[in-house]
């Protein structure tokens, strides 16, 4: 990018302004104060096309009707749109005439009445005037293209909006037009749902009711309802949303633009999954164990008394499980509530975070400016921060290069190779053969970007220690995005070091008391262990699990879109959550406060941090832990068999399993297999296969893939349960 | 006889499609001479033939090539596209010329390729054309190992890969743009120009598109010197173009006129008139997407001018005639059904404004339009002229157009007499436009499928 | 008989970019098919080319040669364009309605022949163009018509 544009001067229907040469004439218009009304343009979805045809213009020196949407500013351009120009009006109403020809006038009974371009233009730019009294186009309708979308092709203007998200952003290649002119519809493969972690981003792009949500179709108009902004709490990109609330629920998620951190795009987990606030089996009131016959439903006073009390007497040390869903705030009360019990006190951090990497901070925005990603780590990066896997497709098709080092990797390294390839590309010298493509790229960038995707205690360090020796060799300019497995999790860290918590790094053998902090952890294997070695444990959840039968007292837990707080995103950006309804039972921050209060603990969870907590917060200096130094662990042991790699898919936990329309989006019963081990086998896509591992045997089905690296297996955690590092597959 | 073979010429004798007999009445010969020359100086000698494309827009050659980037002033690769997609309903031109001369035409590519410095060149070729692919891909083989084609041509350290890429039965892939997408690996629908092929073209690279016919007479411009050849033909209207002839016509087929050569001519001496003693009525000049001329244009000369004085264009040089047994309804509407099912549906004139225009047009032949009509169709057709993403849309309202013009009483009585006048007797009856393969459409009406 | 997806590597090294090789693969895929194209055969050209089966029937649908049904064993296409037209086509086509006792567009009972209509075939001159099997027959009258079907019967 330039440093400064040149400006050129341009008249809008006689006004002139000043932008910089090339600016789109949309957006030059709109800075003129002149609206050109658009179907088909979004500059998010790439080029223009000028399909539509509805911005058609007069330029001066032009005998035709321009598309403006194609046009860029250039000195001297004299545009005239409907507004100052008859040919242009008549252009228009020509567009809009051809467009009603075949369009429904259901608009009564449309999901997008209200809120839908079309209708307004009509009103605003018609008459679409009425002189066809022929036969429209006719289908069944509306079909849903998934258990998320519903599709009215009868509405379908083609303005190539949803196909072109599908090819040119998300690039799933699902959502396709067939056929060829009057004959063209939008369509799946045979009619399969369209399974695809941005699918419905599709329903803001359409500019008419043509594709509406399953979940939200009939539910509310637009003048019944309440937009509260906030941002998505489900991974750490931290999206921005708008929370359409109604009668005290929250009815759908939209996207609110940041365009530094997604640009206005949300993954299906964050538009659907609230539905899970009304789940039927949420705990609504404070339970307490009581002998033999379980738990029982308590007042709030009654159960915090008990949890105060189990606390203050557990000799041994304190531990609190984190989820990494929790508010900067809660954490930080949870820290002292801890550090203030008896005995001790440490933390299970869903994730860690090495200081150094402070200094290669950046927005995600920056990926796509980037000419060369290194992508590390054996986490799919969609899986995880979903969000990060469109900035790096952006940064592809902006010429980029990028590399990614896994086991279905541009580079197929062996699972675990992350750390040891940042120790290899440091070296420099004696890299295997495949790593030396990399390491060149590496040295010639002037902008790189790296993704870290990997489980590791060091936080991170890895990846910082390549980052100071690129930018100390290189010279080139380094920015680091080191994915937390959690939401918040980077925050947590933060809060709970600054709040003078140690980290578990031996977990004691005797546990005082155990506190669980929401779901996610709830639903950790390792905390069930702690739960079983823990003399009381207190329980914050929103849903029933193993670890809560084990509790002594559970408190009703909040959801992100029920919390006013702060998050931490991958970038280290602190974001405002913004209450969009008020929680099911008493509210979880008031409950901490009482804790604190019971024991002797000031605490003020509502307010923002505070100047001061804002500035304990900042990394790095106040961290409490010391930088490891990156030792590449060894690698892992070298059995008989096939490795196993497990990934944590988006589609999973508690949230996502409480929403029906959701499950399809959930990973198969499958097991991902290199094409190579596949014929040896003899094993055919799809087959079902046995898996064993030493003595555990279950059926999957078999996906092959002629990018994972042979050797190597690859199954979603939830179907991998009981299965080793290595595995045996059979027919 | 106003026949003046210069492309075609010794193809009746000779099987030309052998690279022997090419060679023996001087073929390659022009590529061996430039070759030795400056690119810039072949380049030279197209402007100054003032050669104009024969695919249908007649755009100059040589300036065309002109604005492409220097190879060196490029990082991208240069790219040549030989447009042979043939598919304008009336011509049938460059088939003949890769059926029977098709060395000339690798020759032309062979000698384009080297003027704008490209290393990979693509055949577009119309995929119906069988026949057609085999004659050529067996001359490019013959050509390759006499090492006119491929690395290193006639040893001047410069190469051109020659890739016959076969089309698969859509009109608008010969649309340049469309033809790029298609070429791509995409559903061929047009681009927005800016950028021009010649700056972004294939794979965002500089790329020249030229028709087939185009391509062949660059040997010949060679052979003559530009200024030899810009002496044939009248003025802007430079050389030689083979004219397809057929319609209602005695002897239809191919014939190489010079340009400025009258319809008469070609239609009567060479054509042998109207058969079976019937009257010409109409004549479409330039392929199905120009306006029609009635018969008393019939002395208005081929060439470029000319036509569009006449105000129709020479266009792709189809020649169709039209005697009086037809009806210029059944006409519009046959014509109107041909660029509706080759829509590419991208932009909505085009999409909705032709299924509008054949709906208007069926209703005005069965006789069940209101005195209105056609002027809602004279104002469709108007409506989509100039307001499409590609010129397709106009090839369907120009024409349509021009027949209500020309023949405006004959439509008149359509919807006066409530049916048509003709009764059943007319040429065109009951010609409908093909079944849609893709989803048993009924003939000539469309029913979208229904797609649950 | 070497496998589709080593046949559609081959193909797509003749390009600079591998998605060009989507429409020759897709004509593999047919021939391979018994002339039409099956789901089956969009997931081959898919993983052969690194694309999605959706993106290669969006890219079949758009053009005519490409079946999305199954078609007979031999195909006769008869132009019925402007020029054919004027020239007797429509006679042309009913003849072989006749003979093969179908409609354009459909496929005799013993799945033998697939009768369509097609646009502009370029042979104007010589009409009416009738493609046997992608073998153009020009010029082609009502008489010729039971002739050519007999000859596709016997083959
Ligand atoms: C709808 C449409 C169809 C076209 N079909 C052809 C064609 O079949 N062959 C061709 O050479 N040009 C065709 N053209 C013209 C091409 O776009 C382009 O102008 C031409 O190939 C350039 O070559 P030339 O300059 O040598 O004529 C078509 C244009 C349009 C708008
Ligand atoms: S479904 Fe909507 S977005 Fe897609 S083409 Fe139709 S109108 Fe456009
Ligand atoms: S009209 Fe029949 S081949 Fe052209």
């Amino acid at each position: 990018m330039s440093a400064q544009p040149e400006l050129v001067s341009v008249t809008v229907d006689g006004r002139e302004i000043q932008v910089p040469k090339g600016t789109g004439m949309i957006e030059t218009a709109a800075a003129a104060g002149v609206e050109i009304p658009v179907f088909c343009y979004e500059p998010r979805l790439g080029p223009p096309i000028g399909a539509c045809r509805m911005c058609l213009c007069e330029v001066e020196g032009m005998p035709k009707l321009q598309a403006a949407c194609t046009l860029t500013a250039q000195e001297g351009m004299a545009l005239k749109t409907a507004q100052t120009s008859p040919k242009a009006a008549e252009g228009q109403h020509a567009m809009l005439e051809f467009i009603l020809l075949n369009h429904p006038l259901d608009c009564p009974d449309c999901d997008k009445g209200g809120e839908c371009p079309l209708q307004d233009l009509t009103f605003r730019f018609g008459p679409g005037n009425t002189r066809m009294q022929f036969p429209k186009r006719t289908f069944d309708k509306p079909v849903p293209i998934s258990p998320l979308i519903a599709l009215d092709r009868e509405r379908c203007i083609l303005c190539y909006r949803c196909t072109r998200f599908s090819e040119n952003v998300s690039e799933d290649g699902q959502l396709v037009a067939v056929n060829r002119g009057a004959q063209s519809l939008i369509a799946t493969f045979e009619d399969e749902p369209y399974r695809a972690h941005f699918s419905g981003n599709v329903l803001e792009l359409c500019p008419v009711g043509a594709l509406t949500s399953t979940t939200y179709r009939f539910r509310a108009r637009p003048w019944e309802i309440q937009n509260v902004p906030t941002v998505c709490g489900l991974c750490p990109v931290g999206c921005n949303v708008w929370a359409t609330t109604r009668e005290g629920r929250v009815a759908r998620v939209l996207s609110r633009n940041h365009p530094e951190v997604h640009e206005g795009w949300l993954c299906d987990k964050g538009r659907f999954a609230h539905d899970h606030l009304a789940a039927p089996d949420r705990i609504r009131a404070p339970l307490l164990r009581v002998r033999r016959r379980g738990f029982e439903e308590v007042s709030p006073e009654r159960a915090l008394d008990e949890a105060a009390r189990g606390l203050r007497e557990a000799d041994g040390p304190v531990v609190v499980a984190f989820s990494g869903a929790e508010t900067v705030e809660q954490a930080d009360a949870l820290a002292r509530i801890a550090v203030a019990g008896a005995g001790g006190w440490s933390a299970l951090l869903p994730d860690d975070w090495d200081p150094s990497l402070e200094a290669f901070r950046a927005p995600l925005s920056d990926i796509r400016d980037a000419d060369v990603c290194l992508v590390l780590g054996d986490h799919p990066v969609e899986e995880r921060a979903p969000i990060v896997d469109l900035w790096l497709r952006a940064a592809r098709r902006g010429g980029a290069e990028v590399i990614t080092v896994g086991p279905s990797g541009s580079v197929r390294a062996a699972p675990g190779s992350a750390a040891p390839t940042c120790a290899a590309l440091r070296a420099g010298k004696g890299l295997p053969r495949e790593l030396r493509e990399t390491s060149r790229a590496l040295r010639q960038a002037k902008r790189i970007a790296l993704v870290w995707s990997e489980d590791d205690p060091t936080g991170g360090g890895h990846v910082g220690a390549l980052a100071d020796e690129l930018r100390g060799r290189a010279k080139a300019d380094v920015a680091v995005y080191a994915l937390p497995r959690t939401p918040n999790g980077r925050g947590v860290a933060a809060a709970w070091h600054a709040g003078g918590g140690v980290v578990a790094g031996e977990l004691p053998e005797e546990i005082g008391a155990l506190v669980v902090a929401g779901d996610e952890a709830a639903h950790d294997p390792r905390v069930l262990e702690l739960a079983g070695r823990a003399r009381f444990v207190l329980a914050f959840a929103m849903f029933q699990s193993e670890v809560t039968s084990w509790s002594h007292v559970v408190l009703p837990a909040t959801s992100y879109l029920e919390r006013e707080g702060t998050f931490v995103n991958l970038e280290g950006r602190h974001q405002r959550l913004r209450r969009a309804v008020v929680p099911a039972g008493p509210d979880e921050l008031e409950l901490l406060a009482g804790l604190g209060e019971r024991l002797g603990v000031q605490l003020d969870p509502w307010a923002a941090p505070s100047a001061e907590g804002q500035a304990r917060l900042a990394p790095p200096h106040e961290f409490a832990w010391s930088r490891p130094d990156p030792q590449p662990p060894t690698a892992r042991s070298a059995a008989p068999g096939l490795e196993l790699v497990r990934y944590r898919p988006l589609f999973s936990g508690a949230a996502v399993e409480r929403v029906p329309q959701l499950q399809f989006q959930r990973p198969a019963p499958e097991i991902e297999l290199a094409h190579e081990d596949a014929v040896t086998r003899g094993i055919a896509n799809e087959e079902t296969v046995v898996v064993t591992s030493n003595g555990t045997s279950k059926e999957l089905r078999a996906r092959i893939s002629r990018r994972l690296r042979a050797g190597v297996v690859r199954v979603a955690e939830e179907h991998a349960r009981g299965l080793e590092d290595h595995v045996q597959v059979t027919k | 006889m106003a026949l003046r073979e210069l492309l075609l010429e010794h193809a009746d004798a000779r099987d030309l499609t052998r690279l022997s007999e090419y060679e023996a009445v001087g073929g390659y010969a022009s590529l061996r001479k430039a070759v030795g020359m400056e690119r810039q100086a072949v380049l030279d000698e197209l402007l100054a033939a003032n050669v104009r494309g024969r695919g249908g827009a007649g755009f100059p050659m040589g300036r065309k090539a002109s604005f492409l980037p220097q190879p060196g002033d490029t990082p991208n690769p240069i790219y040549l596209v030989a447009n042979a997609d043939e598919s304008e309903p009336g011509t049938f031109k460059d088939r003949e010329i890769m059926l029977r001369i098709p060395h000339m035409f690798v020759e032309g590519v062979v000698i384009a390729g080297y003027t704008i410095g490209a290393s990979y060149a693509f055949i577009y070729l119309r995929g119906e054309y069988l026949t057609e692919f085999e004659v050529l891909t067996a001359a490019l083989e013959e050509a390759r190992k006499a090492r006119l084609v491929g690395k290193d041509v006639l040893g001047s350290g410069w190469g051109l890969t020659v890739v016959v890429h076969r089309g698969a039965g859509a009109y608008i892939c010969g649309e340049e743009t469309a033809l790029l997408d298609s070429l791509e690996g995409r559903r061929g629908q047009p681009r927005t120009k800016p950028p021009f092929p010649a700056i972004s073209g294939l794979y965002a690279s500089p790329t020249l598109i030229n028709n087939v016919e185009t391509l062949a007479t660059v040997p010949k411009i060679l052979e003559l010197g530009g200024a030899r050849y810009a002496q044939l033909g009248v003025e802007n209207s430079a050389g030689t173009r083979v004219f397809s002839l057929s319609g209602n016509v005695v002897r239809g087929g191919n014939y190489e006129l010079e340009m400025g050569t009258t319809l008469r001519e070609l239609v009567h001496d060479i054509g042998g008139g109207i058969p079976d003693g019937r009257e010409l009525k109409a004549i479409i000049p330039g392929g199905s997407s120009v306006p029609v001329l009635s018969a008393d244009e019939v002395d208005t000369p081929l060439d470029f001018d000319a036509m569009a004085e006449a105000g129709t264009m020479l266009g792709s040089g189809g020649v169709i005639v039209i005697d009086d047994r037809c009806c210029m309804v059944q006409l519009g509407l046959r014509v109107a059904q041909f660029y509706m099912h080759e829509s590419c549906g991208k932009c909505t004139p085009c999409r909705e404004g032709t299924r509008w225009m054949v709906q208007l047009l069926r209703r005005i032949e069965d006789g069940e339009a209101s005195q209105g009509e056609l002027d809602v169709l004279l104002n469709a057709c108007d409506r989509i002229l100039g307001n499409c993403l590609c010129p397709l849309g106009d090839a369907a309202a120009m024409p349509v157009a021009s027949y209500v013009a020309k023949f405006r009483e004959e439509y008149q009585r359509h919807i006066d007499e409530g049916g048509c006048p003709f009764g059943g007797e007319s040429s065109l009856d009951r010609v409908l436009a093909p079944v849609d393969q893709h989803h048993g459409r009924v003939r000539g009406e469309i029913e979208v499928p229904t797609h649950a | 008989m070497a496998e589709l997806y080593d046949e559609i590597q081959a193909v797509a090294a003749q390009y600079p970019s591998r998605r060009s090789a989507v429409m020759p693969a897709l004509r593999l895929a047919q021939e391979r098919h018994g002339g039409w194209l099956p789901a089956e055969a969009f997931r081959e050209v898919a993983e052969a080319l690194e694309l999605t089966p959706a993106y290669c029937q969006a890219v079949a649908s758009f053009y005519d040669m490409y079946h999305l049904e199954p078609v007979g064993r031999h195909m006769v296409e008869i132009c019925t364009n402007v020029s054919c037209a004027l020239v007797g086509a429509q006679q042309v086509l009913e003849a072989f309605e006749r003979e093969l006792e179908v409609s354009a567009g459909e496929t005799t009972a013993d799945g033998e022949v697939t009768l369509r209509t097609v646009e502009c075939a370029g042979g104007c001159g010589w009409g009416t163009v009738v493609a046997v099997d992608h073998r153009y027959r020009e010029p082609v009258r009502p008489e010729d018509v039971p002739g050519i079907v007999k000859e596709l019967r016997g083959a």
